[in-house]
């Protein structure tokens, strides 16, 4: 059974990397209460996990008209030098007295003294974050939850991300990550899709992208526009048309609106691409980002702590609940 | 390791136990609008340590609350100040009176999730502070279905002390746990002990043969009886039936199947603002709610009255066991006497898992 | 009161006719000799219907469920429940030309003791009042349509006004906030309720002593005027708390001041907080 190989297989994971960890544990004192955090960068444990360490924003930039990204780092002196998370990690974002929301980390761990987090107008908090989270003001943060991409098998591998709207922020995570240790990988393709040209973001970055030679940029939008010059069509349909990505050897990792990744898979899996090749990120939603509160839960599995990050392969042994 | 017993009788354990409530902080079912439930007691007269299981609640709130302070902030003009917020209760030595089987049983459960990864400090401060006095069971309820899952009932040890009702009117107490060895030895004062002319040990061999005997007739008055390995092989199994629909119709919705269970333990976290000060709370929330899982975009995985019975179905009786090795459910019958409109988690798996047959 | 057979014909009737969808009504629990709401689609569960003075829930509640929503239904009603859902028509919940109403001369429904219930005993209106089909002897001509002084709030307004407060703080302690009350009142159709924990506005929500207060205090007043005191809200509860005296409190309140009386038996009647008229009492808001 696929879920169960891949719990062991995770739960081997975790064993090893604590073993790893417990060899040199550097301990910190906070203001609040001690944390130690692994030399491993990811193993990460307060007292009290519920309540959030305080963050300042430092900066805020208007990706699109619905998506801000917030900069921040942490108030207390000495934090944000030992925070440290793998891409496609999360973190419990709170706006104090208006609530807790789910975000991915948007910056890697490689760019130091700060880290991102793209927020997108949905609902009720993300609406109070919108209005009222400005540059200066504080924001609660706990975290690093999740698994994060697998990092060692896509090495010296090709690798195409695949990402549409926000979803982007997670890969963008990765790219970060990948761009800052280029050496270690093949080919890189980043094929990037929004609604219209207007809701791209990380504008600036990904004209950095496109100047950089070892980077194939690959940008769509839904329907034309008289500015735009280069492709048009869903995402599904370009990586069809135009992307034509090479099969072996390649890992793919998309994150994208529901309905994007679906379609993605469908047409990855009839370029002939296996299930294990094909990763891409969850969203559920959460709440404690512990394993405890429950609503995460597909099937046996907490999205939170065996995810969010599932191969294609781990997703078809998961209920359809998702 | 085998633990002591001690004899006494009836007026023995009424003396014992408002020995128990002078010395100690005492939790005993206490009634209130025709309903049982924890409360903090200081006289045997406000409580009723054998109340009817069908009419009292369970024992989770001690240790989950209903709603429990997680952190409070203040915002000043230098920053934000956050602070833990610790409940009173966790650090005082708690004494729970006239707690069921099936409660003491869910505590067992429940120390699986809270103890996997990452450890919940404030249950498990709660837990090691808190006795548990549960008296045995000697007749089935009408939703009982404990004997029909996956632990036994008869050699349970999840109480810290087992009071046995035996014949001729003798009582044991029994130490289950180390706890509660330490807490009889400090507190059963051997005034009250009939019978001292037994040894220790003949008291324990004669406690055990009487559990024994009574435990045969236990097992016997119970209406409701099932195969639990069947039931959860085939469960695990039909995840599509169209079953579950079925068997849901008539769910209201309501979160009080979740809220009443002693071993639901989902939650939600919610803030509380006033001015610059504000709260978090960490308060139950259950997934029969249609919010449950509906995410900010208007994207929810499990729109439909009957995914959210499967799920709470499967999760009690599939996941949970695929997980941590437990039945999340210990068959208090409680959900059933508090569903508005009677819906039996013993019938709706039954039903789905025989449906699972005929196709 | 036993209408079983009359209700199984004409459900398989309807059946037959191909006239519904989906019929409630009630069956027997299997446990005991309670009954509990049955949603059937399958023609061949009609004889497990059945209808005596154990059938208390009422089946109005399901008109907002999705398995009846834009589907023919077949209803059982008794008094009680006739009012409700002449108010869910008056409000455009439900549309009339999809239901088939099966009316009840209610002679009271019995509580899980055996005792008749406290709502039956001070009924006013037995006959259902919106029905296809009316099933037992009509006896509203020989009752008079008014407003009865409820027991419980004559003897509450006579407590001190001290007593009084902390009677209701034990209730709302007593509270867990599973809004069972909401859920299960034919009324409360809202999609998005306030007293939701997770869409609440007005207060925290948590399930603290305060919040089950404002929680349970809004939800009365949304219901002022509209109550028909059917009790499922308090036969739902799972703490036993005695709901019905908000609801009842809030009736007492309406009929001094605006003369309205029970709400839902006059068709297209639109209930004291529906209507607005300059002459309107208001000395009795604080």
């Amino acid at each position: 059974m696929p879920l169960r190989e891949f719990r062991n297989e995770n739960n081997a994971n975790n064993a090893g990397n604590a073993n790893n960890a417990s060899n040199e544990f550097i301990l910190l004192r906070s203001k609040f209460r001690h944390f130690t955090i692994s030399p491993f960068r990811y193993l990460f444990y307060m007292e009290k996990l519920l309540v959030p360490m305080i963050c300042k924003v430092d900066k805020v930039i208007q990706e699109t008209p619905d998506i801000r990204t917030y900069r921040l780092n942490f108030r207390e002196e000495g934090l944000m030098e030992n925070f440290t998370w793998l891409p496609g990690q999360f973190v419990e974002f709170s706006l104090l007295g208006s609530g807790e929301c789910t975000f991915c980390i948007a910056s890697s761990v490689t760019r130091k003294g700060y880290f991102d987090c793209s927020i997108k107008k949905a609902g009720v908090v993300t609406a109070d974050i919108h209005t009222s989270l400005e540059e200066g003001d504080d924001v609660g943060i706990r975290g690093p939850f999740g698994n994060w991409f697998p990092l060692e098998d896509i090495k010296g591998k090709n690798v195409l991300f695949v990402g549409g709207g926000i979803g982007l922020a997670p890969l963008r995570s990765l790219i970060q990550y990948c761009i800052d240790n280029r050496g270690d990988y093949n080919d890189f393709t980043i094929l990037y899709g929004a609604r219209t040209s207007a809701d791209m973001c990380y504008k600036d970055e990904i004209k950095e992208w496109q100047d950089n030679k070892t980077l194939n940029v690959v940008l769509t939008i839904d329907k034309p526009e008289e500015t735009w010059t280069t492709n048009v069509g869903v995402v599904p349909k370009i990586l069809e048309e135009v992307v034509k990505p090479e099969i072996e050897n390649t890992k793919v990792i998309t994150c994208g609106p529901p309905i994007m990744i679906k379609y993605t898979i469908q047409s990855l899996l009839k370029l002939g691409f296996a299930d294990r090749d094909i990763i891409t990120t969850l969203e559920m939603k959460m709440q404690c980002g512990l394993g405890k509160c429950g609503r995460c839960n597909i099937g046996s599995t907490y999205v939170c702590k065996d995810g969010p990050v599932f191969t294609n392969e781990q997703l078809k042994g998961l209920p359809d609940e998702f | 390791m085998s633990f002591s017993t001690f004899v006494t009788d009836k007026p023995g354990l009424q003396k014992f136990y408002e020995a128990v409530l002078a010395s100690h902080e005492t939790y005993a079912p206490a009634e209130k609008f025709g309903k049982f439930d924890f409360k903090l007691v200081s006289r045997i007269s406000e409580c009723d340590p054998e109340s009817p299981i069908a009419k009292t609640q369970s024992i989770k709130p001690l240790f989950f609350p209903r709603s429990a302070k997680v952190m409070k902030y203040v915002a000043t003009s230098a920053g934000t100040d956050v602070s833990e917020v610790d409940e009173d209760p966790l650090a005082v030595k708690r004494i729970i009176i006239g707690a069921k089987h099936c409660d003491a049983r869910s505590l067992q459960v429940l120390d699986k999730v809270y103890n996997w990864d990452y450890i919940d400090t404030d249950y498990q401060k709660r837990r090691e502070n808190t006795v548990i006095i549960s008296t045995r069971c000697d007749k089935a309820d009408t939703h009982c279905f404990c004997t029909s899952l996956d632990y036994d009932v008869e050699n349970l040890d999840a109480m810290d002390v087992l009071v046995v009702n035996g014949a001729e009117g003798k009582i044991y107490l029994r130490a289950r746990t180390e706890k509660g060895e330490t807490f009889l030895k400090e507190n059963f004062s051997q005034q009250l002990a009939v019978g001292s002319e037994q040894s220790e040990v003949g008291s324990r061999h004669s406690a055990e043969e009487e559990m024994k005997k009574q435990y045969a007739a236990f097992a016997e008055s119970f209406r409701l009886k099932m195969n639990y390995k069947e039931v959860n092989e085939r469960l695990s199994k039909i995840f599509d039936t169209p079953e579950f629909e079925k068997v849901s119709a008539n769910c209201v919705s309501c979160n009080t199947c979740a809220f009443i269970c002693p071993t639901c333990h989902c939650f939600k976290i919610s803030d509380e603002k006033v001015k610059d000060t504000g709260l978090r709370y960490k308060s139950y929330d259950s997934c029969n709610n249609g919010y449950f899982t509906l995410m900010a975009g208007g994207h929810n995985p499990r729109p439909a009255k009957y995914r959210r019975w499967r799920q709470r179905a499967m999760h009690k009786f599939v996941y949970y066991k695929e997980r941590f090795g437990e039945n999340l459910c210990v068959g208090c019958g409680k959900c059933t006497i508090a569903c508005p409109v009677n819906i039996s988690i013993f019938e709706v798996v039954n039903q789905v898992a025989s449906a699972g047959i005929q196709e | 009161m036993n209408y079983t057979k009359q209700i199984q014909d004409i459900a398989a009737k309807l059946f037959a006719e191909g006239k519904i969808d989906v019929f409630v009504g009630y069956r027997v629990n299997g446990f005991d000799d309670n009954q509990v709401p049955a949603l059937i689609t399958d023609p061949q569960d009609v004889p497990k219907l059945v209808f005596t003075d154990k059938s208390v829930f009422n089946l109005v509640n399901y008109l907002k469920s999705e398995h009846t929503r834009r589907k023919r239904v077949g209803l059982v009603v008794k008094g009680c429940d006739s009012r409700s859902l002449n108010l869910m028509l008056t409000e455009s919940q439900v549309k009339r030309e999809n239901l088939y109403v099966i009316g009840i001369c209610c002679e009271g429904v019995v509580d899980e003791t055996g005792q008749k219930m406290q709502n039956c005993v001070e009924c006013a209106v037995p006959d259902a009042v919106v029905s296809d089909e009316l099933l037992g002897t009509p006896m509203s001509g020989s009752l008079t349509l008014t407003y009865r002084v409820n027991a419980d709030i004559a003897k509450l307004s006579e407590m001190p006004l001290t007593e009084r407060a902390a009677y209701f703080e034990e209730v709302f302690e007593n509270c867990i906030r599973c809004n069972a009350c909401r859920h299960s009142c034919p009324l409360c159709y809202c999609a998005k309720c306030c007293i939701d924990q997770e869409t609440a506005t007005l207060y925290n929500g948590a399930n603290t002593t305060s919040s089950a207060f404002h929680a349970l205090m809004t939800w009365s007043l949304h219901l002022a005027g509209r109550c028909v005191d059917c009790r499922n809200c308090e036969k739902a509860c799972p703490s036993h708390l005695p709901l019905h005296l908000l609801h009842k409190q809030n009736e007492s309140v309406i009929y001094e001041n605006f003369q309205e009386h029970l709400a839902g038996v006059i068709p297209e009647d639109r209930g004291a907080f529906y209507k607005y008229s300059l002459k309107d009492p208001d000395d009795f808001i604080m």
